[in-house]
Formats: structure tokens, sequence, C-alpha cells
């Protein structure tokens, strides 16, 4: 389908079902007092201090790993080292290393939407050069064994859904992925990058099945279906403008983290000029995105010190923070 | 060809991984390596009887016994041919094959199509029912239809075949090859990717057109800076299926990193010297 045509095509399909959606599952509100915590970490640059600030801000979040199965799970999408395009592997290597500290016992995971070859990606985006035996520790999630899940209510026109076994069974999911603007959606953080843990052995690539059934619904789907997780993203170098692929780099210097996927995206939209509420996938996923972004406490930073605006393509000027 | 022979589960199918649990797609492509190589009878016959018991009643295969659902991987498996697969099996492929068209495509698509003024072009292959076209999933088809078509090409095996050229043809990104299959993404243009373009050059074989030259002159450019095994492969593939590979091109120096690049890269390797098993 040409990109017009499947643009078109895609927007109409998602808009219908995404209200279907809305129709079939419940918006989950979450507690109103329940505290959520998220940490923003000045890093203006990838350097050696991510190392000491992954631990102190995993020290914060007082996560209980030892002996546990961690799943490190970045975002790889396409063969550009030098583009702000996937996860910046120091982050994850420091990230190994802080959750190896605590005792867990961590792997590194992804299944890339558009391009097969995940391992030669890793090593041309310097996985394999910055992570000693990345291939040891590495799975395709894309190739995995699978394992059906169905999905309690959901969003999208999806009953159930062929997920990574290894996303699936692990303790704890930590979505590392890069702070972007996305062409169809506004913008993709943690919840997005779950995309990853879908087999494409099983949907191809790209996994069209996400499309189809409505790409805001699918993200509020699995933010759901796989609720053991934990956010780091990687705002540092992100993406602005037509991201997720073809954006210019962006330079935020933040690192945003924290257990609950959907409060470190709102934190995210914030720190990038998005307005929260009016991202599609948030609001299905949580109902009421005020008062999940009022249940916020942000621990190092304020939003508005790391404050920085991401350009918008103009079909995405709606979402601009006011 | 050791180590695809050394990595066959005792299941009788491949993983994609060494030790991992068997799938159809790294399955048919051994399957092809080693039968176009005229490899050990054993493999193949366990192999081929993992795929026999693998196939879905509707025809098609799933891409491993686990899930339910007949997708792309029939094309691949179907690439294996009567003999290897016998009479009906095949058969029941290629019907389940030639039925599937992507969901744009559909009746109440173009009505939405008719309506909006977008109508879409010819139809090609999802990678599951009930998605969109795409241009692996279109080409690996058309390589599987090709191969029934010798043997008895009935009119909508010849129709479907014209359309999925079609497809690839207008689905080619602007800078001369091919991605995934969406050229464009919010009218902005798209970069083609080498893998995707081998494997369309490929299915495209015997086709003559500005693009295709345009196409191979793409990859060309491509194959001397790959970065995968993958892509070397198909590279190679599609640029002999033109005629368009250099003659002096090195030989694959990436390594395959899965079962089915492994499989691929003794392919491309085999068709370079003389025997095609996509085209054959």
């Amino acid at each position: 389908m040409a990109g017009l045509n499947r643009r078109e095509f895609l927007t109409g399909s998602a808009a219908g079902l995404a209200l279907a959606g809305c129709s079939r599952g419940r918006a989950r509100r979450p507690p109103a007092q329940r505290e959520r915590l998220v940490s923003i970490v000045r890093q203006p640059d990838y350097s050696q201090d991510l190392y000491g600030e992954l631990r102190r801000v995993l020290a914060e979040h007082r996560l209980n790993v030892r002996g546990k199965r961690v799943l490190l799970k970045p975002n790889l999408v396409e063969f550009e080292p030098d583009s702000p395009i996937n996860t910046h592997p120091l982050l994850v290597h420091a990230a190994l290393e802080a959750f190896r500290e605590l005792g867990a016992e961590v792997s590194i995971g992804e299944g890339p939407g558009h391009r097969r070859n995940t391992l030669d990606m890793a090593e041309a985006a310097g996985y394999f050069a910055t992570i000693p035996r990345f291939e040891e520790s590495f799975t395709d999630l894309n190739l995995d064994q699978v394992t059906e899940v169905r999905l309690a209510r959901p969003h999208s026109r999806l009953q159930s859904i062929y997920l990574s076994q290894r996303a699936v069974s692990c303790d704890l999911l930590v979505s590392m992925p890069k702070m972007k603007t996305h062409h169809w959606v506004g913008a993709t953080l943690s919840m997005k990058n779950l995309f990853g843990t879908v087999s494409g052995g099983v949907y191809g690539w790209p996994k069209n099945i996400l499309h189809c059934a409505g790409i805001p619904g699918c993200i509020a789907d699995l933010y759901h279906a796989l609720p053991r997780h934990f956010a780091i993203v990687d705002g540092i170098v992100g993406m602005e403008g037509n991201g997720p692929i073809q954006g210019t780099p962006k330079r935020s210097g933040v690192v945003v983290a924290g257990r609950d996927l959907a409060a470190v995206d709102v934190s995210c939209c914030e720190i990038m000029s998005i307005d929260p509420r009016r991202i599609e996938y948030l609001k299905l996923a949580v109902g009421d995105v005020e008062a999940l972004a009022r249940s916020i406490r942000q621990i190092g930073e304020r939003v508005e010190s790391v404050r920085t605006r991401f350009a918008l393509l103009p079909e995405w000027s709606g979402i601009r923070l006011s | 060809m050791v180590s695809l022979l050394e990595s066959q589960n005792p299941d009788g199918g491949w993983p994609y991984q060494r030790g991992g649990p068997s799938w159809t797609e790294p399955t048919a492509y051994a399957l092809l390596a080693l039968v176009a190589q005229g490899s050990a009878a054993e493999p193949v016959e366990k192999g081929l009887r993992w795929l026999h018991d693998a196939q879905l009643p509707d025809g098609g295969w799933p891409p491993q016994p686990a899930v339910r659902q007949s997708t792309w991987v029939t094309a691949i498996a179907a690439l294996l041919g009567p003999a290897a697969l016998g009479g009906d099996a095949y058969r029941r492929g290629i019907v389940w094959i030639v039925e599937q068209t992507g969901e744009e495509t559909k009746f109440l698509s173009r009505v939405r199509q008719f309506l909006t003024g977008n109508p879409q072009g010819d139809p090609g292959w999802p990678w599951l029912p009930g998605t969109s076209a795409w241009v692996t999933p279109t080409a690996l088809s058309m390589l599987a239809l090709r191969k029934a078509a010798r043997g008895a090409g009935s009119p909508p095996i010849l129709a479907r075949l014209e359309m999925g050229a079609a497809y690839l043809l207008a689905h080619a990104c602007s800078d001369g090859g091919w991605n995934h299959g969406a050229a464009r993404a919010l009218d902005y243009d798209a970069r083609s990717y080498p893998e995707t373009t081998g494997v369309a050059l490929l299915a495209l074989s015997g086709k003559e057109s500005p693009r295709i030259r345009k196409a191979c002159a793409w990859a060309q450019a491509q194959l001397r800076r790959c970065r995968a095994s993958e892509a070397e492969s198909w590279l190679r593939l599609g640029l002999l299926a033109h005629g368009q590979l250099p003659p002096n091109t090195p030989s694959p120096g990436r390594p395959p990193r899965t079962i089915q690049n492994a499989a691929l890269a003794l392919l491309a390797s085999t068709a370079v010297a003389g025997r095609n098993a996509f085209l054959e």
C-alpha cells in the first residue's frame, strides 16, 4: 500500500478500532491516592556517569530483584549508529550492571518491527562493542518461543496475542525506549516500546496486526498484559519531528525512570512539551490521564527544569502542551 | 551445510537459533538448501515429515505448531514443490496462497478507497490473513506460484503473479529499492532496505522495466556495504536473477546469525554456482 493510502487506511482503521476498543474495554483508572514515583535525572551525555546514576535511580525505587529474572528491552530500529534511533548501548550496559549489582539475573531482548536482522542491528548500534559477551545475554524476541496471552478486557480488536515467552515469563520487564516523536501515535516511549515483545516470527515485519487492530488500543493492551514492568527512558539525545525513524536528533539531556510505564510516559510527554492527555494510548490505558499525572511524585529534576520542546509534524500539532 | 545438519532438532524441524523450538520458516529454508545441495536423505526426510505434520487443515502452514494460524510461511514451504511435500499437501498449500490478499483490497476497504478517492492497486500478499499486503510475503508468494505455474499454469495463478508484480512495482521506494512496503509515510519518502530489495528483485525475475534497472543499481551499491548476512544473500539472489550480480563480487562476508540465514547463505551460494532453488 502506498504511503498516503496506507496512512489513510491505517488512520481510518485506527480511529474506528480505537472507538470500538473503548466500547469493549474499560479504561482502568489508577487508584486515586497511589503515589507514582518517577525519577528524572539530568544527564547531558553518554558518559561513565550513567553507571552511578542508574544505581542511584534503582535505589530510589527500592526494587527487590535479588534472584529475579530481569529482561532489559531496549529499542532497536535501524542500522544507523550515528542517528538517535536506537537506545544507546551505554545506557543499556549501565542498567545491566546496576541490576546485576542488586543480585538480578539480567538478560537483554528486543524484537524490532521492521528489520529482521536484530543481532546485526545491535552490532551496528554498538551493543557488541559496549556490552561484554552481548550475544550470550541477548534474545531476539521476534524469534523466541511464543506464549499466547489472552487479553482480559482488550482495548484493541485483539482477543489474544502471541508474545515472546521470555518477555512474558520474566520477573521484571524493563522497557528502555528512546524518547521520540512518532508519526502514528504522537510519541513513542516506554509503553509503545512493548511492541517489541510481540512475535515477529508469528506476525511478520512489520507487525501489521497491531496496526489493523488499532495501535493505541494495542499499546494499552500490552501495558496491561505485561504488568511486572519498569521503565528507563533514554532522553539524553532523543528524536523530534518525523520520528521514530526519520526525525532529527533532539538533545534533552535526561533519563526518566519509574515503576509505572504510564506514569513515566506522562512525565516524558511533559518534558517533550506534549500534552499527555491527548495521547490516545495513555487515555485508553489509564482512563483519567490528568488524575494519573497528579499522582506522580517526581524525584530529582522537576519537569519544568528539563522541559525541551520537541518539534512535531504538522499532523500532530494538536498534541502540543499549551 | 554441516552446521545446518547439526542444528536440526530431534523432532525433525529446525529452530531459528540452535537449541530452540522448531519453526516452519527455518525448517523450510534448511530443507530447500539441503535439497539444492543434494544432501543426505535422512535429515531431509525427517524435516519433510515435520513439515507434513505441521500443515493445517486449511492447506496453509503455521509459523510453528503452537500457533494455529496459517501465515506467509506457507509460501516458503510450497517452494519445496510437490515431489518433496506430496502432491495433495502441495496443491492445498498453493490454493491457500492463491486465496490470500491484503486486507486493503477487500470489498469494504475498496469502497472506502473509492469514497476517499484513494484507489488501491493490485493485491499483494499479507503476512497473515486479515492484515495488509507487504513486500516480503508478496515476493515469497510469487516465487512459490512461479514454481507452481511451471507445473500447471492455471489462469488464477498467472493472474495473481501479474498482480503481485504490479504490487511490487507500485511499492518501490523513491531511492530505487524496496522496504517492508511503505514507500511513503505521512507524505515523507521512506528508505529502502537491502534484504527486501533483494527478495523483490528475485520475485520479479524475468521482468524488465526502468524501475527494475534502478533497483538493480541500488542493490549493487548496497551489496558493497552490506551489514547483515540475510541482506547479502537476498541481494545476491536478486541481482543474479536479473544477470546483474557483478562478476567479481566477493564471497559473503557477514556471519549468519540464525539458522534461516545460514540456509539462505547456502541457497545464495548454490545459486551463484548455477542452481537456483527459488527459480528452478
